[in-house]
């Protein structure tokens, strides 16, 4: 079966046709050809398939794209404005928290809806906040020291 | 995935006059978080999918000071941890969200969802036991409240007849000089699913006797469960470290665990009868300081 589905997508108005069995992240990827967003395990542990949805991470793997209908949908390259990189991407960069860059999509918008959130989590909540998000370079210790001077921390 | 038909209802009753109609074949879809990944897997091949997320009566959270709390079934567990009513009045319930699986999943899986699941390894439903919380249902011919602990039969199997759907979990007042809760023990990272979940709550009488008692183990078996000898053990005695060990040591012969990847069916028992000490415990000082 397919539906129509109206949505922002990076501020941008979007109309699209698809099935109902899709899932959002197909869309995002294959249709719409933003492939920040990664699939990785499927079962929403892992998060580097993340994408805000009304300003909240969701796994991408695992939302209906027909459930995000009527939505705003926030993707990595949505994240820098007017050629200007997000001061998180900044912080990336300038601590080295990446290696192979797989999972720096969802940690980038992960820690963009914490900051949306709480502007100034101490370092306890940034850990509580992007447990669910895998980095398998091990650069935890980058990624958040970005985040903390981002954070003003 | 299998392709399925999608509908969008507006209403509660619109909702279940179509699962009505799809007998068998169509499902009630909430936040999704556990339906896409059983659709996925091909372990659920719904012919209908009923969205009832466009309904807005199911939403919000309200206080009453006689019914207590009213959770809406699609208040996303976000919402239930950082809700502002809830932290006034039963911050035991955010405190148990925060390590409720991830981000992602606690800003799209609802809370009436999470009940209605008869998912075993969860959180919640353990906890809401422990407080006396009750269900609204809805069905195409009318409405019914029942205890949550009634709710559930077997692994992933619930009461909710095929139209019913969970509206709303409503949580009575709290007595004075309680003390509730609940802890969550990880055998490997900590989101993942708990590998044993207690909860405990109790009411405080004269002389510091424990009026109420209630002991949930959640994990450890098809359902949540009481630990019904544990609490009749404890109830009408003050709490000591002897009877909250010997309380401990009735519970883990009180539920079934199954030997799997978060530990063996010995080594659960033996979390059981620890986390149910340390739980009365604490619940027990904080009834005291209160």
């Amino acid at each position: 079966m397919k539906k129509s589905i109206h949505f922002r997508v990076n501020g941008i108005d979007t109309a699209i046709e698809v099935e109902t069995h899709q899932m959002l992240l197909q869309v995002v990827r294959e249709s719409l050809g933003l492939t920040g967003a990664k699939f990785a395990c499927g079962i929403q542990v892992c998060g580097t398939c993340t994408l805000l949805l009304n300003g909240k991470p969701v796994s991408g793997c695992s939302v209906l794209a027909v459930d995000a209908d009527g939505s705003d949908v926030l993707t990595v390259e949505g994240l820098a404005k007017d050629g200007q990189l997000h001061p998180l991407q900044e912080a990336f960069m300038e601590f080295g928290a990446l290696q192979c860059g797989y999972c720096t999509p969802g940690f980038l918008l992960t820690a963009k809806a914490l900051l949306d959130e709480n502007p100034h989590p101490s370092e306890e909540e940034i850990r509580s906040y992007l447990a669910g998000n895998f980095c398998r370079c091990g650069c935890y210790q980058e990624i958040m020291r970005a985040i903390q001077k981002v954070a003003g921390r | 995935m299998k392709p399925f038909e999608y509908l969008e209802p507006t209403t509660v009753s619109e909702a279940c006059a179509l699962l009505k109609k799809g007998g068998g074949e169509a499902r009630v879809f909430a936040g999704g978080a556990l339906m896409t990944i059983l659709m996925k897997e091909g372990l659920l091949e719904p012919k209908t999918l009923i969205n009832i997320k466009r309904i807005s009566g199911l939403k919000g959270i309200d206080f009453h000071p006689q019914e207590g709390l009213a959770i809406g079934a699609l208040v996303t567990h976000h919402e239930l941890e950082t809700s502002g009513i809830v932290k006034e009045k039963l911050p035991i319930l955010c405190a148990v969200e925060k390590d409720v699986a991830n981000i992602r999943v606690r800003s799209m899986a609802t809370v009436g969802g999470n009940l209605a699941s008869g998912e075993p390894l969860t959180d919640l439903p353990q906890v809401f036991i422990a407080l006396d919380a009750r269900i609204k249902i809805a069905s195409s011919s009318g409405e019914r409240v029942m205890p949550l602990e009634d709710l559930y039969v077997d692994y992933y199997q619930t009461r909710l007849a095929g139209d019913e759907i969970v509206t709303q979990v409503i949580v009575p007042p709290v007595p004075e000089r309680t003390g509730i809760e609940y802890i969550r023990f990880s055998s490997s990272s900590v989101v993942d699913k708990p590998c044993v979940g207690v909860a405990t709550r109790i009411s405080l009488g004269p002389q510091r006797l424990c009026q109420t008692v209630r002991i949930v183990l959640g994990c450890v078996g098809p359902t949540p469960l009481r630990a019904k000898k544990a609490e009749a053990l404890v109830a009408g005695k003050p709490l000591d470290p002897k009877l909250a060990e010997e309380a401990g040591a009735v519970a883990t012969g009180e539920c079934s665990p199954v030997s799997d990847l978060r530990g063996s069916e010995r080594y659960k028992r033996a979390v059981v009868g620890v986390l149910v000490r340390r739980a009365l415990a604490q619940a027990y000082e904080s009834a005291s300081r209160s």
